[in-house]
């Protein structure tokens, strides 16, 4: 097994990155190859990295209320290019009622604030499968 | 396997704290007395300022109440400001979006899903009339939270609103943030230079800064907006060093204008956070202040005392609060708000428990102007100057923090000052290093937070109301922003940025804010305004 390839990513306007950095470095910690594209992304920009690198997943992070928006943005690229198993996570101030609707638009997973280490790794871990 | 992130308490045997440090980490001792602390302090009033820049403090006059505001469409926002108003508030304090204080207008694709979202969506000389429709400028001061280059054209368009409704210059109050360093999301790379090349927002700041000085007299030109640095997860040390220090670097750089430091030394303020910490926070003001008198008087030789008085508003910290539980926001921003009269402070935003989520509600905008009134008048802290003064465990600890902040600035002066470290990413890794040792914190339990690490229940989802947008605000901004480039008969408006555009060319001999003025006189949107800079210099913005 590859020890997994995560882009982590910002979309729009928003610049709030304490929560991006801090996960990032959990995550290369614990042994992933981390891909951080960093601020002021377009969804389809996400995308293409995700396939150009080959990621096995893609972590969005939000804190200004645009989630809807680009989960929305993601479901109609991932149809569009085909990729609809692709796994991407969303991570940050997010109401809680958001979170299914975001599940049923084909977000695998949603961190919300106060979400521990073990819990985030233990969940990508699952989600690559072993 | 138990988890380690829970803190688990056996309450059988009583509870007891893991470490007596600060959040600084600054070991407290058992108890202080007079072998800590046996000094005499000067009055309030009086330099070095320990114990409060004004001799009569809440005494003569109580603190602004200036809750931040704004929301999605400019009309929406001049409600809410009605609203906060008649609840209470004193002083205007307008957010825009992200796009706002980055330079796009709404239709700009990459902004469409962040229009209006955290703060007001602005870009013409209509919105700017539309937020301040019947608002008394005259007798309100208003703070504009924006970076350079928007706040010059925000600034233009206040100034030609005041012009407009017959409101003479020395009528008007307020403060411009106008710090395109801190004033995004505190002084992080990537975002505040994306958009602009950030030597000019810098120059045009400064321009601002110019301008106003000679053409308002009583408006606050710069703010440097140190609490933006402290939600970046940096610790009370670093906020105070960091922010000091680029206002050094601000207070150099308009002395090579030319410029007397009694001129701008009066009109420069301070924006702070309040951390949870009482008595770390309370000395980290105190040493701010002396700090800054001293840098005013002895490095800079400034002789007017205002130029001498740190003047700081401060916002109640965002960072400390949690999703889970977020009715215990309520208390934390309770005893942040009261830090922050304990600390003398000029003017106080409490952050609504709901921010944890979103924007506030108004239920939760009131309840934040009413603990600050609770606090004003029924706790009977207002009643004395520097009510903590000459606790042998306050002093101390104030030596303590000016003494750690001292060497922190030399740290930042060694390496050329907070800009060049800035550029450099120097503070860039500092804060990531920030950030890495919060994060490890909370994970081994050494900063508590109860719901989250200490005390937590599996079913502590929200159980709040949560602020809503209407749901077609961001379709509605975009298209106005659209149809207003439309209009017929811009052919001045083409001008004017085609002025600005040869200005900037022509390397900016000069002050910006005079063809950015013209350019809003005109009818430029921000983005055009923003743009015709940006392309003079060929700059590439993200899209």
């Amino acid at each position: 097994m590859s020890r997994g390839k995560i882009i982590v990513a910002k979309l729009g306007l928003d610049g709030h990155t304490n929560g991006i950095r801090i996960v990032s470095k959990w995550l290369q910690d614990a042994g992933f190859e981390v891909v951080y594209m960093g601020l002021y992304n377009t969804p389809e920009k996400v995308i293409k990295a995700m396939l150009q690198e080959d990621a096995d997943i893609l972590g969005l992070s939000f804190l200004e209320g645009s989630h809807m928006y680009y989960a929305e943005k993601l479901r109609e690229l991932a149809i569009r290019y085909g990729i609809e198993g692709r796994k991407i996570v969303f991570g940050g101030v997010i109401p809680p009622d958001d979170v299914e609707k975001l599940k049923a638009l084909g977000i695998s997973e949603v961190f919300l604030p106060g979400t521990s280490k073990e819990k985030i790794i233990s969940t990508i871990r699952t989600l690559l499968g072993g | 396997m138990k988890s380690t992130f829970m803190t688990d308490y056996d309450h059988t045997v009583g509870e007891k704290l893991r470490h007596f440090r600060s959040i600084s980490g600054i070991e407290y001792k058992r108890i202080y007395d007079e072998t800590s602390w046996n000094k005499k302090l000067p009055d309030a009033g009086e330099y070095p300022y320990t114990r409060g820049i004004y001799k009569d403090m809440y005494r003569a006059r109580l603190w602004t109440r200036r809750q931040q505001s704004g929301f999605g469409t400019p009309e929406e926002s001049n409600e809410l400001l009605k609203f906060l108003f008649k609840v209470g508030q004193t002083g205007i304090n307008i957010d825009s979006d992200i796009a706002g204080k980055l330079g796009l207008d709404p239709d700009y694709p990459l902004a469409r899903a962040d229009v209006g979202l955290q703060g007001t969506s602005m870009c013409t000389y209509e919105d700017m009339l539309a937020l301040f429709k019947d608002i008394p400028i005259e007798k309100i001061s208003s703070t504009l939270i924006f970076p350079p280059p928007s706040s010059a054209v925000i600034m233009s368009q206040y100034l030609l609103m005041a012009d407009e409704r017959g409101i003479r210059v020395h009528d008007l109050s307020g403060t411009i943030m106008n710090c395109p360093f801190t004033q995004l999301v505190g002084p992080t790379f990537q975002a505040n230079t994306a958009f602009f090349p950030i030597d000019l927002a810098l120059k045009i700041g400064l321009d601002l800064i110019e301008y106003l000085l000679k053409t308002v007299p009583r408006w606050n030109v710069l703010n440097v907006n140190s609490r933006n640095i402290r939600e970046c997860g940096v610790n009370a040390v670093q906020e105070a060093a960091f922010a000091i220090s680029l206002g050094m670097d601000y207070v150099r750089r308009l002395l090579e204008r030319g410029l007397d430091v009694d001129s701008f030394g009066p009109r420069i303020g301070f924006f702070c956070a309040v951390h949870l910490d009482i008595f770390e926070e309370v000395a980290k003001f105190r040493a701010m202040r002396r700090i800054w008198a001293r840098v005013m008087k002895e490095m800079f030789k400034a002789k007017d005392e205002r130029s001498m008085r740190f003047r700081c508003a401060v916002q109640t910290s965002s960072l400390t609060f949690t999703a889970q539980e977020p009715m215990n926001n309520i208390v934390r921003a309770a005893i942040q708000t009261l830090t922050a009269v304990l600390s003398g402070v000029q003017s106080v935003d409490t952050t609504c428990y709901d921010e944890a989520y979103c924007l506030p509600t108004e239920k939760a905008q009131k309840l934040a102007i009413r603990t600050q009134q609770i606090i004003a008048y029924e706790t009977g802290v207002t009643k004395v100057v520097d009510p903590l003064g000459g606790s042998y465990f306050l002093e101390t600890l104030t030596d303590e923090m000016e003494e750690k902040i001292w060497e922190a600035i030399k740290e930042i002066e060694k390496k050329g000052g907070f800009i060049e470290c800035f550029k450099k990413g120097i503070i860039e890794q500092e804060l990531n290093e920030a950030r890495y040792k919060l994060a490890n914190e909370l994970e081994n339990g050494d900063l508590a937070i109860v719901g989250v690490n200490i005390f937590r229940s599996e079913d502590s989802a929200s159980d709040i109301e949560l602020f809503e947008h209407s749901p077609d605000m961001q379709k509605k901004r975009i298209e106005y922003s659209v149809q207003y480039k439309k209009r017929p008969g811009r052919e001045l408006t083409y001008k004017a940025l085609k002025d600005l555009y040869l200005f900037t060319k022509r390397g900016g001999q000069g002050n910006f804010v005079i063809p950015i003025m013209e350019a809003v006189r005109s009818g430029a949107t921000l983005q055009e305004i923003c743009d015709a800079m940006r392309e003079a210099l060929d700059y590439q913005i993200p899209c």
